[in-house]
């Protein structure tokens, strides 16, 4: 993959995405404490922090599993309202869960188009058109480079890699507005978190998708993603562009604080680099 | 999306079986219904040769169908439940109410067995709505809701007439078309009696084959078997998880009054104790036999009949070679024993070695 060929995120690029004073409580743990964070399009935002930081609650909110106690999301200018993750898909937000949501017991076709299937009329009966969805997802998984022993073989006996390939995959297959990857190269050997990569170097430059990756940690994702935010107990610590920070000045503000204070600090100190 | 640079991940490819007894299992884990199928052909060898030839005949096959159609007809919808990762112990009891309502309507207000049929099978309906509702939003294990809907409906059928049977009366073409007498010696198999003598079986067939179309071949089978597999990675998906549950817990209830009611209609007589206690345990077995694990997120409704049919050869072929009436119980446990175990390594070897 090649970073020096993708131009920066143009400055007048349209915000898709505004997640405004999001906080989000589960009985007396609080995960999330008025968290903001928007999206432009077209942009490759990484959302990073430990464990516990609210990175998954806030994606959860986002795709609609689960619903904020205070704020406001705004998608493509208009405050949305999601009860479900259909409403969430409705407005064409994308996600990929830790957990891949892949069906063990079904095949990778029958994955590919869970929730979409196609059908035809046989007898008056609405049935699923197997042989059409067998022949899309081969094509698809082809188109992507994605390699797979057979698409009809179960998810359950795919590799950790290949399920996560057949996971973006599916994401992808819906063109989606904004696509969500949580911890993409989590179970991923080195090979497969290039493909990984590669597959989210051409999102970043069509421009067409905006893209949330949450990660651990960013060294794997840097080349990838225009923003970093991080979080932290429940915050958004710090908002950088990887185009005016570097790597290394990056880690080692996230390293320097883990208290809001030093963070806050640390982050004035670079604040000319920040968006 | 142009093809990435990345070279496609080395095909990782599927493992050539080596010993006997796994390419066995393995065929075992591919054809489960084929199986069980082998299965029930040895068992009526064996009974036809042990009853000197009286197995395979129309009159004797009138009674092992006639148990093989009501069994089947519970075991795949309970099937359906397993592989949502649910269970419903209650069945036994609606089938017992919706036939009794069905009489009761007949006997007291001369509601047409027609009428009281649908009234009775929406009731089952009606019942599995209940107890998937209370086991999907209340979060009450569907092997307790269904257990206290046993008992409730048990309760509810002795006492409306103090445990009485009810005779029901005879009306065509509605006996004709349900359930006609069994199969007499005087018979011809192609007279009109011989044919609908069979008709319960028939229907079982028929029901069991279009709830195989739907598991295997529609969206709604599809959803069904995700939310079995994997509950919170269908859901992330979008697919219904808790709706799935309460629409097949509504089939199984449906599937368990609509099997009481041809019972019924057979008999000409609503027993409040139709459904005996062995009823559902018996389709559970017959269930797992065919081939249905009770893991979720898998499972043959076929099977489920040939299990059934399994099920109630053991239970007359062997009274009819002269065994005491309570011995089948005795293979018949040692059989659904058998068949898990079988069921879990063929599983555990399918993973392993991801064949």
């Amino acid at each position: 993959m090649n970073t020096q060929d993708i131009p920066p995120l143009s400055k007048d690029s349209p915000v898709v995405l505004e997640m405004s004073n999001i906080s989000k409580s589960f009985g007396a743990v609080t995960a999330l404490v008025d968290v903001s964070i928007k999206l432009r399009q077209g942009e490759v935002l990484a959302l990073v922090g430990d464990n516990g930081a609210g990175k998954s609650t806030l994606i959860k909110i986002l795709s609609g599993f689960h619903q904020p106690d205070t704020g406001t999301i705004v998608s493509q200018g208009k405050e949305v309202r999601f009860a479900s993750p259909r409403d969430a898909r409705a407005q064409g937000i994308e996600t990929v869960y830790q957990d891949l949501a892949l069906i063990g017991d079904l095949s990778v076709f029958h994955n590919m188009f869970l929730g979409r299937e196609y059908h035809k009329r046989f007898l008056g009966l609405n049935l699923l058109d197997n042989r059409k969805m067998r022949e899309q997802a081969q094509l698809y998984l082809d188109t992507l480079g994605i390699s797979i022993p057979s698409v009809n073989s179960t998810v359950d006996l795919l590799s950790g890699g290949q399920r996560q390939c057949i996971a973006v995959a599916r994401s992808i297959y819906s063109s989606p507005k904004i696509l969500v990857l949580d911890e993409p190269l989590a179970a991923l050997g080195v090979r497969e978190s290039a493909h990984v990569l590669g597959l989210i170097q051409n999102l970043r430059q069509q421009r067409q998708v905006s893209v949330i990756l949450i990660v651990h940690n960013y060294n794997q994702i840097f080349e990838v993603c225009d923003r970093i935010n991080f979080l932290h107990s429940g915050e958004v610590a710090l908002d950088a562009s990887t185009a005016d920070t570097s790597e290394e000045e990056l880690i080692r503000i996230v390293k320097s604080g883990l208290g809001r204070k030093a963070i806050d600090a640390a982050a004035a100190e670079v604040r000319p680099g920040l968006v | 999306m142009p093809p990435t640079e990345t070279k496609p991940a080395k095909k990782t490819g599927v493992k050539v079986p080596h010993t006997m007894t796994e390419r066995l299992l393995i065929l075992l884990s591919r054809y489960r219904e084929a199986s069980i199928a082998v299965v029930a052909i040895v068992l009526v060898i064996y009974f036809q040769f042990g009853s000197d030839g009286g197995f395979l005949s129309p009159q004797f096959m009138s009674v092992v169908l006639r148990d093989t159609g009501r069994l089947g007809l519970i075991a795949a919808a309970e099937v359906m439940l397993m592989i949502t990762g649910e269970i419903d112990l209650s069945l036994s009891a609606i089938f017992s109410i919706a036939p009794y309502v069905m009489a009761l309507l007949s006997v007291t207000y001369g509601v047409p067995l027609a009428v009281g049929a649908l009234i009775g099978v929406l009731i089952g309906i009606l019942v599995g709505a209940i107890n998937g509702i209370i086991t999907v939003r209340f979060k009450v294990p569907s092997l307790i809701t269904t257990v206290g809907m046993l008992f409730f409906l048990q309760g509810i059928v002795v006492s409306i007439y103090n445990s009485q049977p009810i005779v029901a009366p005879v009306e065509q073409p509605f006996n004709a078309i349900f359930g006609q007498s069994l199969y007499q010696p005087s018979d011809a198999l192609l007279s009109w009696h011989g044919i609908t003598a069979f008709t319960p079986f028939l229907w079982a067939a028929v029901l069991v084959l279009v709830l195989a179309l739907v598991l295997n071949r529609t969206t709604f089978g599809l959803h069904t078997i995700a939310t079995g597999s994997n509950i919170i990675g269908a859901r992330e998906i979008g697919v219904r998880t808790d709706r799935m549950k309460i629409y097949n817990f509504m089939i199984a209830g449906g599937f368990a009054a609509f099997a009481g009611i041809i019972n019924t209609a057979q008999f000409t007589s609503a027993d409040p104790q139709a459904g005996s206690p062995f009823l559902t345990p018996q389709a559970i077995a017959a269930a797992v036999i065919g081939g249905t694990s009770l893991l979720g997120g898998s499972g043959t409704v076929i099977g489920a009949l040939i299990g059934a049919f399994v099920v109630a050869s053991l239970n007359n072929g062997l009274v009819m070679i002269g065994a005491q009436a309570t011995v089948s119980d005795i293979y018949l446990g040692a059989a659904i024993i058998a068949a898990m175990i079988l069921s879990i390594q063929v599983d555990r070897l399918r993973t392993r070695r991801r064949v």
